[in-house]
This record gives structure tokens, sequence and C-alpha cells, in this order.
């Protein structure tokens, strides 16, 4: 059977579907294990410009590397204060920011590739009629980062942009880490996105 | 069959193939104008799928919750045009939408979120970005989650959108539609959409419908309507299958 269609989210993708989702460090009244981290950046197209509500959504494994997903072996291990899926808005300035726990090194057993700690995301904007999607690494040089995803992007700087950058280190439990992924959609250091 | 029950699957059975452009809308659309400034210049990378993306959220009615949740729509009834059971109602021509969620091999997928956005009536969105001077209906307010059944299916009842002016850049009038967002069992099915209504004379000049060339897969976007049932509460009637990406890789044969 052929595939339906994907159509652009438009101008008015509603708030109601996006408040508090941006905040993944809890679940069914649990919190989260493992370091909690701010996530934020700007999303830009061409010319440097902010883009206005556009929709980023994440999906990442727990601060053990687990998905919450049953073809992780590994799922009933899963951090039951840890979902693993967000979703947030950008403003006037193309900013977005998503509270998470820093992934774990996922796979590596029962026939899964080991992968480097990093986390999917994806952009809905208006323009776009399909989703981006690409990967955020957290390592503070690609060249440390041993990943099959990461080793698919040959140009050394097109992967310097796919690291989150440790922004500001955290200081006790009221002051979380800062790691900055800002996303060019089209441009000058043009954020790498891969077929889907 | 209770596709719930089903043991996990291998990640090396399932394929996600990369969408077929001729299914697909074009991404560089004429006379729209954000679609040349955003989208990527540089060539979509391949890239291995791997367990990351393989999975996916599930049970997304735990996190999101259904219906009611903030000042969304649907309680429980799964009637938008009726905040609450017993309420004042919606103003428009009520609608009743079913349709069944399924992979490229037509299995079920069960237990998918579903959330829908649309106008109102008179074509007005609650939403800060609108500014279409059309009224806002105070029993309204467009938005809905679902989640399929055992069989993929899922129903809900609304109104019909009305059609409004796109006043940013190069306007033109949007037909009626309803968005829908679709959460399949993995990363890569992912969906989003919008679903247009039959013989609408705005489908023939709108931007978006008319950026899928191949007249079988625009009608993928558009509503079938069905036989309508006269009962105490006359909703018309339409449905919408959806078929999103993944299927079991086919051993190879002979």
């Amino acid at each position: 059977m052929h595939t339906s269609p994907y159509c652009t989210i438009g101008p008015f993708f509603p708030g109601d579907f996006v408040a508090g989702y941006e905040d993944l460090t809890s679940f069914q009244g649990m919190q989260a294990l493992g370091q909690h981290i701010l996530l934020t950046g700007r999303v830009v197209e061409e010319g440097n410009r902010p883009i206005l509500n556009a929709i980023v959504e994440i999906w990442q494994p727990d601060s053990n590397g687990v998905f919450r997903h049953p073809l992780d072996p590994r799922a009933h291990q899963a951090d039951p204060g840890f979902f693993g899926w967000g979703r947030a808005r950008t403003d006037r300035d193309g900013r977005y920011a998503f509270r998470t726990v820093l992934p774990g090194a996922s796979g590596g057993y029962a026939g899964s590739e080991a992968r480097w700690p990093h986390l999917n995301l994806m952009i809905l904007a208006i323009g776009l009629t399909r989703r981006l999607v690409t990967t955020v690494f957290f390592a503070e040089s690609s060249a440390s980062v041993r990943d099959p995803v990461l080793d698919c992007v040959a140009d050394p700087l097109a992967r310097a942009r796919m690291l989150a950058r440790l922004e500001k280190q955290g200081n006790g439990p009221a002051e979380i880490p800062v790691y900055r992924y800002d996303i060019v959609t089209r441009g000058e250091s043009e954020t790498p996105f891969f077929v889907d | 069959m209770d596709t719930t029950q089903q043991e996990p699957l291998e990640t090396s059975e399932i394929e996600y193939s990369p969408y077929q452009e001729n299914t697909q809308l074009a991404r560089y659309i004429k006379d729209y104008p954000r679609s040349f400034t955003r989208n990527p210049s540089q060539p979509l990378i391949d890239r291995p799928l791997t367990l990351s993306e393989l999975t996916g959220p599930l049970g997304l009615e735990h996190r999101l919750g259904i219906g009611g949740v903030g000042n969304i729509g649907g309680v429980g009834n799964e009637d938008m045009a009726q905040l609450t059971p017993g309420g004042q109602r919606a103003i428009g021509q009520y609608i009743e939408v079913t349709g069944q969620v399924v992979d490229e091999d037509g299995a079920p997928l069960a237990g998918s979120m579903i959330e829908i956005w649309q106008a109102n009536s008179a074509g007005k969105y609650i939403h800060e970005m609108d500014r279409h001077e059309a009224p806002v209906d105070p029993n309204f307010t467009g938005l809905g989650r679902f989640v399929t059944d055992a069989e993929g299916r899922y129903k809900f009842r609304s109104l019909k959108p009305g059609a409004y002016p796109v006043t940013e850049s190069d306007w033109w009038w949007r037909p009626p539609h309803i968005h829908f967002s679709i959460f399949g069992p993995s990363w890569m099915n992912r969906f989003i959409t919008q679903i247009f209504f039959p013989g609408e004379p705005l489908n023939e000049t709108d931007l978006l419908l008319n950026a899928v060339q191949d007249p079988e897969a625009r009608d993928r976007l558009i509503f079938q309507t069905t036989p309508t049932v006269v009962g105490a509460v006359n909703f018309l009637t339409f449905r919408r299958d959806f078929v999103l990406r993944g299927k079991h890789r086919t051993p190879a044969v002979d």
C-alpha cells in the first residue's frame, strides 16, 4: 500500500498541544533518573532569520540508554520516571528549550548497534511540507564520537554541527547544565538532515 | 487479532523505506515563499536505522492524556462540537469522521495517538497567529485527541471547518481541511498531514493539495463520503484511512 502524503503543520499548531511537554524530567509523578539538563537553541532559516512557531519534537533513551519500547530488549529496565518524548515550540527569536536527561549510550546488545549518547530531533514548520530529521550528539568533539549514524556525515564541519555544546555548567540541583543546540534549516552552517 | 499481544519484533524484521517522492507533496512550491527559504539546500544524508530510530513513543495517552486535557474538546464522547456532555453545542455542520490507521502491509496500528486541530465553521482558529476577522465560537476549540482501537480504527465527531484566507505574503483561500498528527509505533512513522473535503471548489486552487502531482496520491488527502445515516442527530459522515510507513521485510525467495 502507498503511504499517505505528509503535509505542513501551517501557522496554527495549537499551543495546548505543546504546553508542558517541553519538560521530560518526570513521568507519572516520578522524577527521571540521571543528569537533568536544559537543551536549548535557535531554529533559523536562510539569512539566519528565526523561524517562529516551529515545532521541535525529540525522542531519546533514558539516562541508562534504555528506550521505553518493546523493541528494546532492556525495555523492562526503563526508568519509570522517564517517557522519552517531548515537544517544544519556537518563539519570535526562533528559540526552543527542553528540560530532559542526558541520554545514556544505547544499543550494543542482542544484535543492536552501539550508539553514542544522542537524541533524535525533528522539526515541523509552515513552509516545510515534510518533517526534517536529525540527531543531536552529546560530546565535546566529534572526533571522539563512535557512532554509525554520525559516521554517515563525512564533512567534519557538518559533523561538528550535530553536537550539543555545554554552554553552562550546572551548580547543584537548583541550576542544571545548559546544552546549546542551534538548528539552521537552510543557509550557511546548515544542519545536516537525514533521508526520511 | 489484538496486535498489542504480539511478541516484540526483531529490529531487523521491520523496514522503513524512504517516502517515495511521487506519493508526497513537492518540497518546493511556487508562490509559497517559505518553502524556498526553509528547506535544506544540502542533500539529505543516508543513515542506518538502529534501535534509536526504530523505536518511538508508545502509550502517549499516559503522557498527553485524551479528550479533556486543558481546553481540549472531545471529552469521553469523542465529540469536539460539544465540549461538555449535555453542554452548549458549537455552531456548524456536524460531521462524523471514521477511519483506520495501517502500515504499508495493511496491518492495523493499534494504540496510535491521533491529534486533531481545525478551524471553526467560520474559518477561525483559536490561535494568537490567526488574524482572520471571523468570529470565535465559544463552544468550539477545534482540538481533539483520540487513540486507535485494536483494529487501528478511530472515530470522532466535530463540525465542518470553514475556508479562510492566508493573509501573509502571497495570499490564497485555504479550502476546508482538518489537521491530523499521528504517532505510529516508531520514530520513523511519526506522521502529520491535512485532510480536505470532497467536491470543494477551493480544492482546485489550493497550493498545498495541488503540490501532490499524482492524482491518486492527491485523493489520499481527501475524505471519502460514506452513506449518511439519518438518526436522532444527523452527522454528515466522512472516512479517511491512513497508511503509515513501515512493512515487514519479505524474505528473498527463489
